[in-house]
C-alpha cells in the first residue's frame, strides 16, 4: 500500500519532472513544427501552421545533401568503432583477468591512465598527417577506438572475473585452441555486457562532437554533430531549421534508448559500482 | 632453446595467449600514448605549422601570467566542483527519490536518464535559447512569475555557472542511476537493525545510507570529476568560452590556441590539463578508496 | 589400452614446490582415487595428468606416450569438474557435443555418439534443456555425459559430488562406480572424502603435503596403515592414539604402558623391540571394548547413543580425549569411569618417525 504521502510526493516529482526535463524537449519538439517568422519568437507556443515536412526537407537538402553525407560518416563511424571495440576490448578484458603475470600492474595503470588524461590534440594530429589518417574516417575510428579502450576494458573485466575459469579449462580439454575459447565459450556468455557496451559506446561515440571536430575537418567527413554546429551559424535567424536538425540526430539515441533502457541502467551499474 | 623444444619438456602453450593484447594495444600505443608522451616535448616548443623551436617552460610562464589563461585555469577547477558537487547531491537525493515507493517511479527513471543520450551540442543549442536574457523561456517563464531573470549566458559572472547547471541537467542521470544501482545493494537488513536501534529516516540515511553507498559516490565523483575538468563540447556549443573569457575553461583554451596556430602553447595547454587533473583527482579517487577499504 | 605412469612428478609456483616428486603406476581399467586434506597437491596432480597444469619436473607417461607437452586434447583424457562447468549459453546436446564439434566429427557421427551417451545416463529428454534448467544431479549427469562421448582411455573427476547433496551423493557415486564397470576404462578420482575414496577406489593413493602417503587398496590401508597420517586419515571417526613405552617383550606378546595405559598385551609386531622404546599406540574407536579392569582408563566426557551403537568420548588421565565406539547401547552416565581393552590384533604401533611398525 502507498501512503498519501507519497502519491503526493509522486505528484509533486512528476510535475517537477516536466518543468525540468521535458519542456525542453516540448520545446525543440514545437519548434520543428513552426515555420521561421514564428520560431524567430523563440517561445512555448503552439504552432500556427504544420511546417515539419518543409523543414525536415529544407535541413536535409541543405549544402548539397550534407546532413545525408553526416548521417551515413557517423553510422560508419559508430558501428565500425564499436565492433572493433567490443571485440578487442574483450580480448584484453579476457586475458587480464584470467592470466596473472607482472605486466597486470602496468596494464591497469595505462587503462586507468586512458580514462583519465586528455588526449594531446595537437601532437595527436601531426602523428595522424605522419600516417596519412588525419581527416580519414578509417583514422577517426582508430581515435575513437583508441580512447575509448580503457572504459570497454574495465566493463568486461569485471564481467570476465565472474565466469569460473573451469569453464575455459572445460573447453581446453574438449579440445578448443585460445581462439575456440574466446569465440565460442567466452565471448557469447559477455552478452549482457557487450549489450551496455554497444549501447554506450555508440551513444558516446555517434554524440561525440569535440573528436571530429579536431581530427574530421572539412564538410565531405562531417559527422551529425559537426552539422550542428556548421548549421549554427547558417540557420542563426532559421531556429526552425535548426531545432529540426537537433531533433533529427536525436533520433538515433531515442530509438538505442527505447530498445535498450534497462540493460543500459543494469549494466552501466554492474560495471561502475564494483569498478 | 624454447624455441628448439617444442616437444618433450617443453611449456604447454597457454590458453591465454599474450598477442590478445596485441590489437588494442598498437591502437592505444600509437594514437594514444605516443601522442600523449611528446606532447610534454612539444609543450616546450614554439610550434607553428613550419616548425618547433624549443623555447624551455617559456608556454607554462606565459600560461600562468596572462590572465585571461589563468582565468581558465580557475574556471575549470570551478566547473569541475560544482558539477561533481551538484551531481552528488542530487544524483543521491533523486535515486533515493527513485527507489522509494513513489507513483510513476519508471517513467520517472526514464524522464531523469535520457538526456544522458542527448547530443550534447544540440543541449547546448537549445538551452542557448531557453537562456536568452530577453527571448529565451527560461526569463520569459520566471517573468510571469514577477522575478526579473537574470542574463545567464551574457553576465560574465554567472556565465559558467550556466554552462554547469546545463551540464548537471544532462548528465544528473547517469549519477543517479549509479547511485539507484548502489542503494539497491544495500541488504535491506541494516535498516531493519537501524529500526530496531530506534534509528529515524535521518539516522537511517546519516549512519546507513551514506556509509554504505560510498562505492557509488567514489564513482559519481570520480567520472564527473574528470569529466568536469575536461569539458569543451557544451562550453563551445553555449558560450565559444565568453562573454570575454569568462566561461573559458583549459579545455577550450587548448581549442583557441589551436585554431590560431599555437601549437605549442595548445599543447602546454593538454600537458596543464593532464598534471591538474593527476593532482586533483588521483588523492581523490586514493582518498575514496582507502575509506572503502576501512569498512 | 592405456594405463598411467607417474616418473618423480613435480610441481613449484616460484619457490612453492605442491608437488615434491609422485611415483605412481596405474593400470589399464584401475579405479584410482588421489585422496587428503585439501591443499595437499591431489587436485593440482590430477590437472598435471589432465594437462591444465605445466609440470616442472618428472614425466607423465600415458599408455606409451610421454604427455608432458602434449595438448590437453591429444591425451586421450576427459575430466568432470567440481562444479560441472557446463557451458552456460548451450543446450545439454551442444555441451555435450561441443568436443566433437570442435574436432569437426561429421554431423551424423556427432548426433549419434551424443544419443548413446544421453542413453547411456538416461537423459535424453534433457537434450534441448540449457544447465540453468537442471538439477545439480542433472548437471553432474551432463559433465559425466560429456566426458564419455569424448570416448577417453582416461577419465578424471575432481571431487565431482562435492556440490550434490547427501542423498544424490550416494546415487551418483553408485552410477560412476557402475559406469567404471560398463566402460571399463581407467578413472582417476580427487575427493577429500574418505567414504568416496574406500566405496570407489580399486586403488587409493593418500597424499599429504605434496607427497604420497600410501597406495594400496582401502582394506589395505584401512587394516595396515603405513603411518600416523595415513592411519589418521583414513577410517571415521578417526583413529586414536597415545604415547606409551615398550614394558616387556615377552615371545609372542609385547606389553606397553604409559601415562594413559597400564600393561596393555599386544600381539608383537615381527620388527624388533626394545624395551623402554617410544612408540604411539593407535587403536580404531571400533576396538575398544569396556571391560572391568582394563589396561586404558579413562572417564566419560561426552555419550551419543544412536541405539545401534554407542559413541563415547572419554578423557584419559592425560587429558587425550579418545571416541569410543561401542556396539548396542550402553547407558553410562557422564564423569562415570571407564576402563578399555584393545583388540591385540588390531592395534598398531608407530614409531617415533610416525611409520607402522609391523
Amino acid at each position: 500500500m502507498r501512503s498519501r504521502a507519497s502519491v503526493l510526493g509522486g505528484i509533486v516529482a512528476i510535475l517537477a519532472s516536466v518543468v525540468v526535463f521535458l519542456v525542453p524537449f516540448a520545446f525543440i519538439v514545437l519548434m520543428t513544427f513552426k515555420d521561421q517568422r514564428q520560431a524567430a519568437l523563440r517561445d512555448f507556443s503552439w504552432p500556427t501552421g504544420f511546417h515539419l515536412w518543409d523543414n525536415i526537407v529544407t535541413v536535409v537538402t541543405t549544402r548539397n545533401w550534407m546532413l545525408v553525407t553526416a548521417f551515413v560518416n557517423s553510422t560508419i563511424l559508430t558501428v565500425a568503432s564499436v565492433t572493433l571495440l567490443v571485440i578487442l576490448a574483450a580480448m584484453v578484458g579476457f586475458v587480464l583477468a584470467r592470466r596473472k603475470t607482472k605486466f597486470n600492474g602496468l596494464i591497469e595503470f595505462l587503462i586507468l591512465a586512458g580514462l583519465m588524461i586528455p588526449p594531446a590534440v595537437v601532437p595527436t594530429i601531426t602523428l595522424l598527417q605522419g600516417l596519412k589518417l588525419f581527416g580519414t574516417l578509417h583514422g577517426m575510428i582508430l581515435i575513437e577506438v583508441a580512447y575509448n579502450l580503457p572504459f570497454s576494458i574495465i566493463l568486461y573485466r569485471a564481467f570476465i572475473a565472474t565466469i569460473p575459469r573451469e569453464l575455459d579449462e572445460a573447453a581446453r580439454i574438449d579440445g578448443a585452441r585460445p581462439l575456440d575459447v574466446f569465440f565460442r565459450v567466452i565471448l557469447p556468455l559477455l552478452w549482457p555486457v557487450t549489450v551496455t557496451n554497444i549501447v554506450v559506446q555508440s551513444v558516446g561515440i555517434f554524440n561525440d562532437f569535440t573528436n571530429p571536430l579536431y581530427y574530421l575537418p572539412g564538410n565531405a567527413n562531417a559527422t551529425v554533430q559537426l552539422t550542428l554546429y556548421n548549421f549554427q551559424s547558417q540557420f542563426n535567424t532559421s531556429f526552425n531549421l535548426l531545432f529540426t536538425n537537433i531533433a533529427l540526430i536525436t533520433i538515433p539515441p531515442l530509438i538505442v534508448f527505447l530498445f535498450f533502457n534497462r540493460q543500459i541502467v543494469a549494466g552501466m551499474t554492474a560495471g561502475a559500482v564494483k569498478g | 632453446m624454447a624455441a628448439a623444444a617444442p616437444t618433450s619438456h617443453g611449456k604447454s602453450r597457454s590458453l591465454y595467449p599474450g598477442w590478445f593484447f596485441l590489437p588494442a594495444a598498437v591502437i592505444y600505443a600509437v594514437l594514444f600514448l605516443a601522442p600523449t608522451l611528446s606532447s610534454f616535448y612539444y609543450s616546450l616548443t614554439r610550434w607553428t605549422l613550419f616548425n618547433a623551436t624549443f623555447i624551455g617552460l617559456d608556454n607554462f610562464v606565459q600560461f600562468f601570467r596572462e590572465p585571461f589563461l589563468v582565468q581558465g585555469l580557475i574556471n575549470t577547477v570551478v566547473y569541475a566542483v560544482i558539477t561533481s558537487g551538484l551531481k552528488v547531491v542530487l544524483g543521491m537525493a533523486l535515486a533515493m527519490l527513485l527507489t522509494s515507493n513513489i507513483i510513476a517511479r519508471g517513467y520517472l527513471r526514464s524522464v531523469v536518464f535520457f538526456p544522458v543520450l542527448v547530443s550534447t551540442v544540440g543541449v547546448g543549442i537549445t538551452f542557448t535559447v531557453l537562456m536568452h536574457p530577453t527571448q529565451g523561456m527560461i526569463n520569459e517563464g520566471l517573468a510571469l512569475l514577477g522575478i526579473k531573470g537574470p542574463g545567464w549566458l551574457v553576465d560574465p559572472k554567472l556565465a559558467l555557472f550556466s554552462v554547469a547547471l546545463v551540464d548537471v541537467w544532462k548528465g544528473v542521470g547517469l549519477a543517479t542511476v549509479i547511485y539507484i544501482a548502489g542503494l539497491v545493494a544495500i541488504p535491506k537488513d541494516y535498516y531493519e537493525a537501524a529500526r530496531i536501534d530506534g534509528a529515524g529516516p535521518w539516522q537511517n540515511f546519516l549512519y546507513v545510507t551514506l556509509p554504505l553507498s560510498r562505492p557509488a559516490t567514489a564513482t559519481v565523483i570520480t567520472l564527473s570529476f574528470i569529466g568536469g575538468l575536461r569539458t569543451f563540447d557544451l562550453i563551445w556549443a553555449m558560450t565559444k568560452g565568453g562573454p570575454g573569457f569568462a566561461s573559458d575553461t583549459v579545455a577550450s583554451v587548448i581549442y583557441k590556441q589551436y585554431q590560431a596556430g599555437f601549437y605549442g602553447l595548445s599543447t602546454a595547454g593538454n600537458v596543464v590539463l593532464f598534471i591538474l587533473i593527476g593532482i586533483l583527482v588521483v588523492p581523490i579517487t586514493m582518498f575514496l578508496n582507502r575509506k572503502q577499504g576501512h569498512e | 589400452m592405456a594405463g598411467l605412469s607417474l616418473k618423480s612428478l613435480h610441481k613449484s609456483y616460484g619457490e612453492v614446490e605442491v608437488i615434491k616428486g609422485v611415483d605412481l603406476d596405474i593400470e589399464h581399467g584401475e579405479f584410482v582415487v588421489f585422496v587428503g586434506p585439501s591443499g595437499c597437491g591431489k587436485s593440482t596432480l590430477l590437472r598435471m595428468i589432465a594437462g591444465l597444469e605445466d609440470i616442472t619436473g618428472g614425466e607423465l607417461w600415458i599408455g606409451d606416450k610421454l604427455c608432458n607437452a602434449v595438448e590437453p586434447r591429444d591425451r586421450g583424457i576427459a575430466m568432470v569438474f567440481q562444479n560441472y562447468a557446463l557451458y552456460p549459453h548451450m543446450t545439454v546436446y551442444d555441451n555435450v557435443g561441443f568436443g566433437l564439434k570442435l574436432a569437426k566429427t561429421p554431423h551424423d557421427v556427432r548426433e549419434q555418439k551424443i544419443r548413446e551417451a544421453a542413453r547411456i545416463l538416461q537423459m535424453e529428454h534433457l537434450l534441448d534443456r540449457k544447465p540453468s534448467q537442471l538439477s545439480g544431479g542433472q548437471r553432474q549427469r551432463v559433465a559425466i555425459g560429456r566426458a564419455i562421448v569424448r570416448q577417453p582411455e582416461v577419465f578424471l573427476f575432481d571431487e565431482p559430488l562435492s556440490n550434490l547433496d547427501a542423498a544424490l551423493r550416494v546415487d551418483t557415486r553408485m552410477e560412476i562406480s557402475k559406469l567404471h564397470q560398463d566402460l571399463g576404462a581407467t578413472m582417476i578420482y580427487v575427493t577429500h572424502d574418505q567414504v568416496e575414496a574406500m566405496t570407489l577406489a580399486d586403488k587409493i593413493v593418500v597424499l599429504n603435503a605434496g607427497v604420497v602417503q600410501q597406495v594400496g587398496a582401502p582394506i589395505d590401508l584401512y587394516q595396515r596403515p603405513a603411518n600416523l597420517f595415513v592411519a589418521g586419515f583414513i577410517g571415521s571417526p578417526k583413529m586414536n592414539f597415545v604415547e606409551v613405552k615398550v614394558g616387556a617383550v615377552n615371545g609372542e606378546t609385547v606389553t606397553v604402558s604409559g601415562q594413559d595405559v597400564l600393561n596393555l598385551q599386544l600381539t608383537k609386531p615381527a620388527a624388533s623391540l626394545g624395551v623402554g622404546d617410544t612408540l604411539t599406540l593407535g587403536v580404531r574407536p571400533h576396538d575398544l571394548t569396556p571391560v572391568a579392569s582394563g589396561s586404558i582408563l579413562g572417564r566419560v566426557a561426552l555419550i551419543e547413543r544412536l541405539g545401534n551403537e554407542t559413541i563415547v568420548n572419554v578423557e584419559l588421565p592425560s587429558g587425550a580425549s579418545w571416541l569410543a565406539v561401542l556396539a548396542g547401547d550402553h547407558a553410562l552416565t557422564r564423569g562415570e569411569s571407564l576402563t578399555f581393552n584393545a583388540d591385540p590384533a588390531k592395534t598398531i604401533l608407530f614409531d617415533k618417525a610416525g611409520n607402522a611398525v609391523y
